[in-house]
């Protein structure tokens, strides 16, 4: 037993540690490929941490979104900016006041970590609160719980951030300079192998979601990164379905979260007041929906431009 | 339902109205202008709605989900989030006005969705009373602003909405931060009972730290308003009245929020009250001087911005002596700047359409030529300024009569100096509009809508100094500033 | 040994070294990472803390605090990088403009 703490305690130390380096490389080494690889890598040792933080539900979102997504994210940037600015490298600026910013960076860490350890020893949160409604929330996994019940409105509006982001992505146009690269046969076949795959595993997560760790977020992301698997091998939306039926997709996460919003309110009195009997199906439906429109929206922030412009101007430098 | 209509939950309204037609908008473009006119005027009757309901209730308090605090959010509004709203909604109604005649079909496309997701996300925050709801609103606010701000595509454009994307998601970091701290500290994120529990521990300063220092990075208060002028100048005229008017608005209303009811007493004992204004001091001069040294309009407007902005802040330290007189000060200033600002940036756009540049020296008989918009912005100079009997007035005189009171001869002085400098960048604008250009420029028509939102708000401005027996009453609602507020 | 507080400073380090690379470096690239790298660190000190007192029952309050955070996080990634490479497409760099800051 005791031999098993200090293990433990060890492979905290060591993880916290390899946190710390992977986010300095990071943020230092001259080249931003490697950059980004190491950044990959520090979110998933993320992951890592949130299991030994006894947070899975967080774990999955962070290996999903966090590293994986926002890596594919970062890695397309990159290939586009290369495209455009071949010879520029990073380096850090030669500030005249190099040892300001070390100053900064000493004073908020020394700063914050003193009030850390000044903290009272017991926590004062809401875990007692959050267990005591459980049985009324329609769902037994507690993160879910809040996500959708108790602070369902926080994940309301979540849902209108994501969609304002592709707002934003595609009134900027999206990114200029697309390429279409012939994938080879075996991204090619990986993608064909993988895709229906992760199409499960997303389902598996969403329907897991009520009582085991998994839910809306993460299920979506898993179906967001079967899409760009498949948008990376050269699959494309038909062009019939990029109008309205994807703009209806991408709706339709915030858009039955609002429909939800008012009909509880017209029937309850209360706004997202569940009627206790129907919360699990309701919540289970509203998740159902949410996926599909969070896999949607992030699969586009990926593509980056509207669709629609993709099918026609690959070559445009400049779209407007 | 069969409820009357001063029974519907105009509060949720608020909020829930904008982002469904956001939506709308988005799923259909060529009814996007149709359905952000009618949002603009329901929003406006839905603030008239909640302010009614505040003074026959009180107070408006609604538990999301039925859970209520600690363990669910709650929304909340009492005087000070009334003005806000109301603000949000004149100034949203006269900028919608202005917009539609302003984009053309595919920016007309990209702008209303957008906007109208801003406009849901303003009433959100306005109506939140939970520190971690108001993170995401920050978050829908910030990202909404900076995608407007780079509606043009023009390489400032985009080199100033980049600067202002890296600030705002720094402060949305810190500010975070700070509601990880005083969750940990305190174990609650609702500003309500939060207030029951703070203390002097070193984590409430360490999140009093952080998140003040979040929100006037957001606020742009000298000296962190670096990123301010070039996005503001850059946007298009109805974004950059949005941006100005409401957008800093909106962080600098949180700012005053935690500061009544949570911060007050620990910043005023670390002497946090006499840097704020202090800052804010520097900011009105610095802010001022700068306007007047701009040779472009929107640059000056942007400058204009950061000096207001510094008066806001003058405030603090004046108010434990007299917190009801000087946070309502506060308050109507707020208004009255967003009023007046909007007009002006709405006006600046009139003449940058017309004459397709806005060099300030080329302005050309403006004053002839487009007489409503050189009458709006003149008006707005006159509210800017402080000059009887504008909304400006009433809120500088206010303060001033704070200062005087308290013997703060220097908050006095940078006050009227203040005054003396905006006149002198208002007048600048004026005296080229009356004189003829060297060079004959070539002009485009305005259309008559656009002038007249222009004028509308600047004459909302002025009306608003005869208000001030109406509106302040209204204010007391829920004594934001009294019994829980900043008193000693 | 408890292990909220060491990984509560592993956050505290992590919001620290982002912040410092936010400031020095140039690249535009470099300050989202940056920024992401600062978002962790709060997430990881939102999550930690609430195991400090060792109770069998963790606060998942923080947990779904931060999921919310990882979704608001991609969100102004992606944006941030499409504007970042529009603003390289019209200006030939990934860096801020210039200009005086005053």
């Amino acid at each position: 037993m005791a031999t098993l703490t200090l293990l433990q305690s060890a492979f905290d130390i060591l993880l916290g540690a390899a946190l710390l380096w992977l986010a300095w490389r990071a943020l230092n080494c001259p080249d931003l490929f490697k950059a980004i690889v190491l950044f990959v890598a520090f979110g998933l040792l993320m992951a890592l941490a949130w299991v030994r933080l006894e947070a899975p539900d967080v774990a999955l979102a962070e290996a999903a979104i966090g590293a994986g997504l926002t890596g594919a994210l970062l890695m397309a940037a990159l290939a586009r900016l290369r495209a455009m600015t071949p010879d520029e490298e990073d380096s850090a600026k030669r500030l005249p006041l190099r040892w300001l910013p070390l100053a900064a960076l000493l004073l908020v860490a020394t700063g914050l970590s003193y009030v850390v350890l000044t903290l009272p020893p017991e926590a004062a949160g809401l875990g007692a609160e959050v267990a005591t409604h459980l049985n009324s929330s329609g769902v037994d996994n507690p993160v879910t719980a809040v996500l959708l019940n108790f602070r369902g409105y926080d994940t309301l509006l979540e849902m209108v951030v994501l969609l304002l982001a592709l707002l934003g992505v595609w009134s900027l146009g999206g990114p200029p300079l697309r390429r279409k690269a012939a994938p080879g046969p075996v991204l090619d076949t990986l993608a064909r192998l993988l895709a229906p795959l992760l199409i499960l595993v997303a389902a598996y997560l969403l329907w897991v979601g009520g009582h085991a760790p998994g839910g809306a977020f993460q299920a979506g992301s898993v179906l967001a990164a079967a899409a760009v698997l498949l948008l990376l091998a050269g699959w494309r939306l038909p062009v019939a379905l990029t109008a309205l039926p994807l703009r209806l997709t991408l709706v339709a996460g915030p858009g039955i979260f609002v429909a939800l919003a008012v009909g509880t309110l017209l029937l309850e009195g209360q706004l997202l007041q569940y009627p206790p009997a129907q919360a699990g199906v309701l919540i289970l439906l509203l998740e159902a929906v949410a996926t599909l429109s969070i896999g949607v929206t992030l699969a586009a922030l990926f593509l980056g431009g509207h669709p629609q412009n993709d099918n026609n101007d690959q070559n445009n430098k400049e779209q407007r | 339902m069969a409820a009357p209509f001063i029974d519907l939950p105009w509060g949720i309204i608020l909020i829930l109205l904008p982002l469904a037609a956001a939506m709308a908008a988005f799923l259909w473009p060529s009814m996007a202008k149709a359905v952000g006119l009618v949002t603009a005027v329901a929003v406006v009757v839905a603030v008239v709605g909640l302010g009614w309901q505040l003074l026959d209730h009180g107070l408006y308090r609604h538990a999301i989900g039925g859970w209520g605090a600690p363990l669910g959010i709650e929304l909340y509004a009492d005087g000070l989030s009334l003005l806000m709203l109301m603000a949000t909604a004149l100034v949203g109604f006269a900028v919608s006005l202005y917009a539609a005649a302003y984009f053309k079909a595919e920016d007309a496309a990209r702008f209303w969705p957008l906007w109208l997701v801003l406009l849901g996300a303003l009433n959100a925050l306005f109506l939140a009373a939970d520190i971690f709801n108001l993170y995401v609103t920050l978050e829908l606010v910030g990202l909404a602003a900076v995608a407007l701000a780079a509606l043009t595509g023009s390489a400032t454009a985009l080199g100033a909405a980049m600067r202002y994307l890296l600030a705002n998601l720094l402060a949305s970091l810190a500010y975070l931060l700070g509601v990880a701290l005083l969750y940990h500290g305190f174990g609650s994120v609702d500003i309500a009972i939060l207030a029951t529990r703070i203390a002097p521990a070193p984590v409430a300063f360490a999140a009093l730290g952080l998140i003040t220092t979040a929100l006037l990075l957001k606020t742009a208060l000298f000296p962190l308003h670096f990123w301010l002028p070039p996005a503001h100048a850059s946007a298009p005229a109805p974004v950059s009245a949005l941006l100005s008017a409401l957008v800093v608005k909106a962080s600098f209303y949180i700012l005053l929020r935690l500061w009544l009811e949570l911060f007050a007493p620990l910043g005023a004992g670390a002497g946090i009250d006499a840097l704020l204004g202090l800052l804010g001091a520097a900011a009105v001069l610095w802010g001022s001087v700068q306007a007047l040294r701009q040779s472009r309009l929107k640059l000056l407007v942007a400058y204009s911005t950061v000096a207001q902005i510094g008066y806001l802040f003058l405030a603090f330290p004046l108010a434990l002596a007299s917190s009801v007189a000087v946070w309502s000060a506060v308050a109507y200033l707020a208004l009255a700047h967003a009023l007046a600002k909007a007009a002006m940036f709405l006006a600046a756009g009139n003449l940058l359409r017309f004459g397709g540049h806005d060099r300030i020296a080329d302005l050309d008989r403006a004053v002839q030529r487009l007489p409503l918009t050189t009458a709006a912005f003149a008006l707005a100079g006159v509210s800017i300024m402080g000059l009887p009997p504008s909304g400006g007035f009433v809120g500088k005189w206010l303060l001033l009569e704070a200062a005087l009171t308290q013997g703060r001869w220097g908050l006095a002085l940078v006050m009227i100096l203040g005054g003396l400098l905006a006149a002198a960048y208002v007048f600048k604008v004026l005296g080229y509009a009356f004189t003829p250009a060297a060079v004959a420029h070539k002009s485009t028509a305005v259309p008559a809508s656009m002038e007249w939102a222009a004028l509308l708000l600047a004459l909302a401005a002025i009306l608003l100094g005869f208000m001030a027996p109406l509106l302040l009453p209204l204010l007391g609602i829920g004594e934001p500033f009294g019994a829980n507020g900043a008193g000693p | 040994m408890n292990t909220a507080v060491p990984y509560a400073l592993v956050g505290v380090g992590l919001f620290a070294l982002g912040f410092y690379a936010l400031i020095v470096h140039a690249h535009l690239l470099r300050k989202i990472l940056a920024l992401n790298v600062m978002g962790s660190g709060v997430f990881l000190l939102l999550v930690a803390l609430a195991r400090r007192s060792g109770v069998a029952l963790p606060d998942v309050v923080p947990q779904a605090m931060v999921i919310t955070g990882i979704v608001v996080a991609i969100s102004a990634t992606a944006l941030a990088l499409t504007l970042m490479l529009r603003l390289a497409a019209a200006s030939g760099r990934a860096e801020l403009p210039d200009g005086r800051e005053d």
